[in-house]
């Protein structure tokens, strides 16, 4: 029973971290980014689950990629050139789309790592930024989980002590 | 709950056929050490005459990325310190001193009733705990960008390491290197507490009859015990490197490797340890910034050799010691004396609750370097498949994949792993408070208050952690 009790709690304390999060209407949003060995600057990009993201992408030193994950996504920046050139992993044997701008929907709530994916020096597998879309109900349910579980122990702990003469 | 020789678990050498066979074989060790030596010293060449970019050689690939990966997420959570079983670094000193790969040696000069080559000097008593691994560690993870990046930082620090080895061999007695230098048996120690596995008596009570004590002093069947702990005495994994030659020696067959639930051991026993724990989970904090996050300024800081700039490494470097040494200690010593005020205990020692309460930093800090290392394998796993076919990344294509395009394996699941995982953590950290709260201030109310204050604090602690990944 009060295993059960403490699931419960546990349970409840993440249902409701996760319902927490909100997000706002969706809106078109116009990003300019550059990369540079190991960084792309904004490092974070914060926005709505819906919203339309144009972002320019412009290389300040060697060629970059961008991969969004999740989003079938990669991205050749080439150093000035006004082009970036698009492609789908999922689609390996299409070829790459020239575009100005890269234009995409942020049709998944969650935090979404874009990485380059163009060998680019010697921490290249560590160049990274972060596509945060708003309702992140991972991170509410998940803190909402971690402390239903302090909660689940005290009420455990009480219970116990209560117990003893 | 503290794992004792009386402790039960499933006794795997009657459980698996074949399993006490296969580890009371003399030749044992050195057939899982031989293959692993060899693709060391493929990984030490590699290093040095391979690629310098890091993600076209397997020197980097495979230890930064996949052994890290399994060490730290297989090896160390299901079988303990199997890692030291099959390490290749101690190799030479090793044999240097035995004048043996597999064979056993009996009469003097030695050790026991083993003969040895080499001073056989007894290593310092007042070196004789794990600060030194602490501050190799801590010194070498400092460098960590590019240890972990330079092939051939790594190929040197490699071979730094085999030759420490080998002349702290030729000096002292048996694995001094292994048992207070390694930087990687300091944290393998720690976090061996967790294991699943774990190398015990059968019953206490023939230990205590046994006049023979062949597991300490060796004999005729093996070597005595070269991590230089009493085999019959053990009750927690840290010190026991699972070289198996207890197994072999005990001449009561009374040594066995038992299953048991995970995070048996729980108690730190000094402060050379509870610094480990304060080291480690430091370091996960700082490596899933300074990697894992977005932030470039602070890349550049950690990378000082290549983006030179030396004064932010000195603030980087500066802001990682005094997370480790200063502000992650104080911290939990702050939380343990409001414990101890909260419970009312002020008659019990500080120094016993602030080392009993540091334990809730062993399950936490290894599920939050699972966490990190999640991402790791997930992004950079398809290196493996090029750098098998181009080892050096000089051209080469041997197996036909060395044109493989990098492709993350479902990074986009890494956030939902590694809340589970952290999850677990702070469960068995909130565990292994309360079981001290309990042993420390009894099972009443005080045992609740007094584990409250470390509770919470293990509590933040995840939800930072839980942040930088998910937030």
């Amino acid at each position: 029973m009060k295993v059960a009790v403490a699931l419960l709690i546990v349970g409840a304390a993440a249902a409701a971290g996760a319902l927490f999060p909100s997000a706002s209407a969706p809106q078109e949003r116009r990003i300019k980014m550059t990369a540079r060995q190991y960084a792309f600057d904004p490092a974070v990009l914060k926005v709505n689950k819906g919203d339309t993201l144009r972002l320019r992408i412009t290389s300040l030193d060697v060629t970059h990629g961008f991969f969004l994950e999740a989003f079938d996504l990669k991205v050749a920046i080439i150093p000035d050139s006004p082009y970036l050139e698009v492609s789908h992993p999922s689609r390996p044997d299409e070829a790459p789309k020239k575009v100005e701008e890269l234009v995409f929907v942020a049709d998944k709530a969650g935090k979404f790592r874009y990485r380059c994916s163009r060998t680019c020096g010697s921490m290249h597998p560590f160049m990274q930024g972060e596509l945060v879309v708003a309702p992140n109900r991972l991170l509410g349910g998940g803190l909402g989980g971690l402390l239903g579980l302090l909660f689940a122990g005290a009420f455990l702990a009480l219970r116990r002590s209560a117990a003893t003469p | 709950m503290n794992g004792s020789p009386a402790s039960k678990g499933i006794d795997l050498l009657r459980a698996v056929p074949g399993l006490k066979w296969l580890l009371t074989r003399r030749w044992f060790q050195f057939a899982v050490v031989l293959p692993n030596l060899a693709f060391f010293y493929f990984f030490v060449i590699a290093g040095v005459f391979g690629s310098p970019v890091g993600s076209r050689n397997i020197s980097i690939i495979f230890v930064w990325i996949l052994w890290w990966f399994l060490l730290i997420a297989v090896m160390v959570p299901l079988a303990s310190r199997v890692w030291c079983t099959v390490c290749p670094i101690p190799f030479f000193g090793e044999w240097y001193q035995r004048r043996a790969l597999i064979g056993v040696r009996v009469g003097k000069p030695g050790v026991g009733r083993n003969q040895m080559a080499g001073f056989n000097k007894r290593w310092p008593k007042a070196l004789s705990n794990i600060w030194l691994q602490n501050f190799s560690f801590l010194l070498l993870c400092t460098f960590g960008v590019a240890l972990i990046t330079r092939p051939i930082v790594s190929a040197l620090v490699f071979a730094g390491l085999v030759g420490l080895a080998t002349a702290l061999h030729v000096v002292y007695r048996q694995r001094a290197f292994c048992s207070y230098v390694c930087p990687i048996s300091g944290f393998l120690s720690l976090y061996s507490m967790c294991s699943f596995i774990e190398i015990r008596s059968e019953d206490p009570d023939t230990c205590a009859r046994c006049t023979d004590k062949a597991c300490l002093a060796g004999g005729d069947a093996g070597w005595g015990c070269p991590w230089n702990v009493n085999p019959s005495k053990l009750d927690r994994n840290n010190y026991c490197g699972l070289c198996t030659e207890c197994l072999k020696t005990c001449t009561h067959d009374n040594m066995t490797v038992r299953a048991r639930p995970f995070c048996s051991d729980t108690r730190l026993k000094g402060y050379d340890e509870a610094y480990k724990a304060f080291i480690m989970i430091s370091l996960a904090l700082a490596y899933s910034v300074v990697l894992m996050g977005p932030w470039g300024t602070i890349k550049d800081w950690a990378n000082p050799t290549e983006r030179g700039r030396w004064g932010g490494f000195a603030l980087y470097a500066s802001a990682l010691w005094a997370l480790a040494l200063v502000i992650v200690p104080a911290l939990f010593y702050a939380a343990s004396r409001l414990g101890r005020r909260f419970a009312g205990a002020t008659h019990v020692p500080m120094k016993e609750i602030f080392l009993g309460f540091s334990g809730v930093l062993v399950p936490l800090g290894l599920m939050a370097w699972i966490a990190f290392s999640i991402p790791l394998i997930l992004v950079n796993g398809s290196y493996i498949i090029n750098v098998v076919s181009d080892p050096m990344g000089r051209g080469w294509d041997l197996l036909g994949t060395a044109r493989f395009p990098w492709t993350p394996f479902y990074p986009q699941s890494a956030p939902y792993l590694q809340v589970p995982v952290l999850f677990i953590g702070l469960y068995y950290a909130l565990r292994s408070g309360d079981g001290f709260a309990r042993s420390a201030f009894g099972a009443g109310p005080a045992a609740a208050k007094g584990a409250a204050p470390v509770a919470i604090l293990s509590t933040a602690v995840a939800c930072g952690f839980l942040w930088l990944f998910v937030g």
